[in-house]
């Protein structure tokens, strides 16, 4: 049984195809890395499976909370890393008691513009955002870009958690070492999937 | 706390760490005020117009044996021009380089003609072909109706003084006037006849006669007259009208902005995407933006009401701004602001970025409210044009709010107005901003 299952899903931009209809699973307990060059399609695949864009074709089916970390960080530049949070745990109904523990997790300055921190603090904002509906399923677009191994460890540690706590988490990455931390690998090329190795995708 | 309300506090909170914007909000309605006032200023200026006189009047003139000062006389009637006194040749120039809008040209003979009392003379006007040339026009029409009653006030004078030598008797140049009154006198001292009686019958019906002879010319001069006491009143520039566009103006530029701004910024900065993932739907987040632009259009428009009202209430204009109308004003601003809020939604979302959201906002704000401010007389295309946009509505709106006895009607028709239009710009808005995550 799969925590989520896309069928078909394809995204077009005019002429240009983006994602020729893919389909992907994820079941419990598993790590899935989408590798693949620059355009491959792998930032669009995991925006249609978070459900922040809409597919040409296809359909997700899903029944569990989904946590999104964009490739790019995503929240408000004037707003403190502790609005940011507020702000989107009231629209995800989440607890508000979250919002501490998060800031203190990701050790994030609670009370500067969060366009003020630095990159990798941003980027660890925005990990941090996906994680306030307590999400099964983590999906996670070049998590640890611009962070320091210190950091890196973190990210990789949350995505543990989920695992162990039977979740299931899709990270798109194109750091070959990263792929250790994954039980699958689905090789994208110009849109589409070519493989299930690294070599697939950058050969 | 709903959606709307959520991104709503968010927007207003990120405007107030915006010092260049917060700053920009404040100033902007004090300069529009100044601006418009500025401009409604100089519309209600009175235009220079040369007086050429060939026919060299004297500072007195005699007209049916009434005398005028002529130059208290002009300087009465021309109450809505400035007459400058030229010659013929500085006339001509000054109208070529538009330092005059306008000649008005006493010919020679003119006062001779004028004395017969047999024919009109005329004042020749001449102007330019600009767009003040017809509202000078009028004004010179109307000094020349202002002369013609003046000089008739003398003409029926000198009239009556010989219908009451005709009554009375006395002197008329070198003639002795008898007057019915010493006929009938006359009359009364010779033997009583029939032929007596018959003449004296006709002296009390032509004594009679004679008496209504003053009101009767006075009626056909005048088979209408117009009393205007004077009063005071609140001034032209402080009045409805340029208020109800100053508001409207700033409204109409803000909102816009703010709203195609704030939505583009939702792409800028990534959010569309996680709002877009069952946190917030598309309406939820249009509706936020026309929200913005509503509240914050509400607070400029207070702002320069009571900037308004200050003024008017310390210039001591009695009538002035109208404080008990400001809750219907701002009702109707709230509503105007957040139509032309879902145009700049709209804006923003076709723009995809803040930055050429803002601009493409500008480009479009400026057609928009210039076709708002075009009279339909003057355009009837472009009026036709501006009923589909909502800045013209929100001017009539703002007017009948501030100061129409019973703006129910007016109010009515132009919140359908605003509410149609608004409802198309939302919903187009809407599937704009569909586009915004991909």
């Amino acid at each position: 049984m799969s925590l989520l299952r896309a069928s078909g899903v394809a995204r077009r931009y005019g002429d240009v195809e983006a994602l020729a209809p893919t389909d992907v699973e994820l079941a419990p307990g598993e790590t899935v890395a989408l590798v693949g060059p620059n355009g491959a399609g792998k930032s669009t695949l995991l925006a249609i499976l978070a459900g922040a864009l809409e597919p040409s074709a296809g359909r997700v089916e899903c029944e569990s909370r989904i946590g999104w970390v964009p490739q790019r960080p995503a929240h408000y530049a004037r707003l403190t890393a502790r609005e940011n949070l507020e702000l989107f745990a009231r629209l995800e109904g989440a607890d508000a008691a979250r919002v501490d523990a998060l800031l203190e997790r990701f050790e994030l300055p609670p009370d500067r513009p969060s366009g003020e921190l630095s990159l990798g603090n941003r980027q660890r904002l925005n990990v941090a955002l996906s994680l306030l509906a307590e999400p099964r399923i983590l999906l996670l677009d070049e998590p640890t870009a611009s962070l320091d191994p210190v950091q890196r460890r973190r990210v990789w540690e949350v995505v543990d958690d989920v695992r162990r706590d039977g979740g299931a988490v899709c990270f798109a990455t194109q750091n070959v070492d990263e792929v250790a931390h994954a039980d699958r690998v689905v090789a994208l090329q110009h849109g589409r999937i070519v493989g299930a190795t690294v070599e697939a995708a950058f050969g | 706390m709903s959606a709307v309300r959520l991104l709503l506090l968010k927007d207003l909170r990120v405007l107030r760490r915006s010092p260049l914007l917060l700053g920009a909000l404040l100033a902007y309605p004090v300069v529009i005020a100044l601006l418009v006032g500025l401009v409604a200023g100089y519309a209600n200026a009175k235009p220079r117009v040369a007086w050429v006189d060939e026919d060299g009047l004297p500072p007195v003139v005699s007209v049916g044996g009434h005398r005028f000062h002529i130059g208290s006389v002009v300087d009465d009637v021309a109450q809505q021009v400035t007459l400058v006194k030229l010659s013929a040749s500085e006339a001509a120039h000054e109208l070529a380089n538009g330092k005059v809008v306008a000649t008005i040209t006493v010919p020679d003979g003119f006062l001779d003609e004028l004395g017969t009392g047999t024919s009109s003379p005329q004042l020749v006007l001449r102007t330019t072909s600009g767009g003040l040339s017809q509202r000078v026009t009028e004004q010179v029409q109307s000094l020349v109706y202002q002369l013609n009653r003046k000089l008739q006030s003398g003409f029926i004078a000198t009239n009556l003084r010989e219908v009451q030598l005709l009554e009375h008797g006395g002197k008329f140049g070198t003639y002795d006037v008898l007057g019915l009154d010493t006929m009938d006198a006359t009359l009364a001292g010779l033997p009583q006849s029939e032929r007596v009686a018959r003449l004296r019958d006709f002296v009390k019906v032509a004594r009679l006669a004679l008496a209504q002879t003053g009101n009767a010319l006075h009626a056909t001069a005048n088979p209408i007259s117009l009393a205007q006491p004077k009063q005071k009143g609140r001034t032209w520039v402080l009045s409805a009208q340029v208020q109800s566009y100053g508001i409207a103006l700033t409204v109409t530029f803000l909102a816009l902005l703010l709203a195609a701004g704030a939505t583009a910024a939702e792409r800028d900065e990534g959010t569309i995407g996680r709002l877009r993932r069952g946190l917030v739907s598309l309406g939820q987040l249009v509706t936020s933006k026309v929200a913005l632009a509503a509240v914050v259009g509400v607070m400029l428009a207070a702002a320069i009401a009571v900037v308004f009202g200050i003024v008017v209430e310390a210039g001591g204009v009695e009538g002035g701004e109208p404080w008990a109308r400001l809750p219907l004003l701002l009702v109707g601003v709230a509503l105007a602001a957040g139509v032309v809020g879902a145009a700049g939604a709209l804006l923003g979302a076709l723009a995809r970025e803040a930055r050429t959201a803002s601009l493409l906002a500008v480009l479009v704000v400026l057609p928009v409210v210039f076709l708002g401010l075009v009279p339909r007389g003057a355009l009837a295309a472009a009026w036709w044009v501006s009923r589909f946009l909502p800045f013209a509505h929100a001017v009539r709106w703002f007017s009948a709010a501030l100061y129409d006895t019973s703006p129910w009607r007016t109010l009515g028709v132009e919140t359908l107005w605003l509410l149609g239009i608004g409802a198309v710009l939302w919903l187009l808005a809407g599937r704009a901003v569909r586009t915004l995550s991909a």
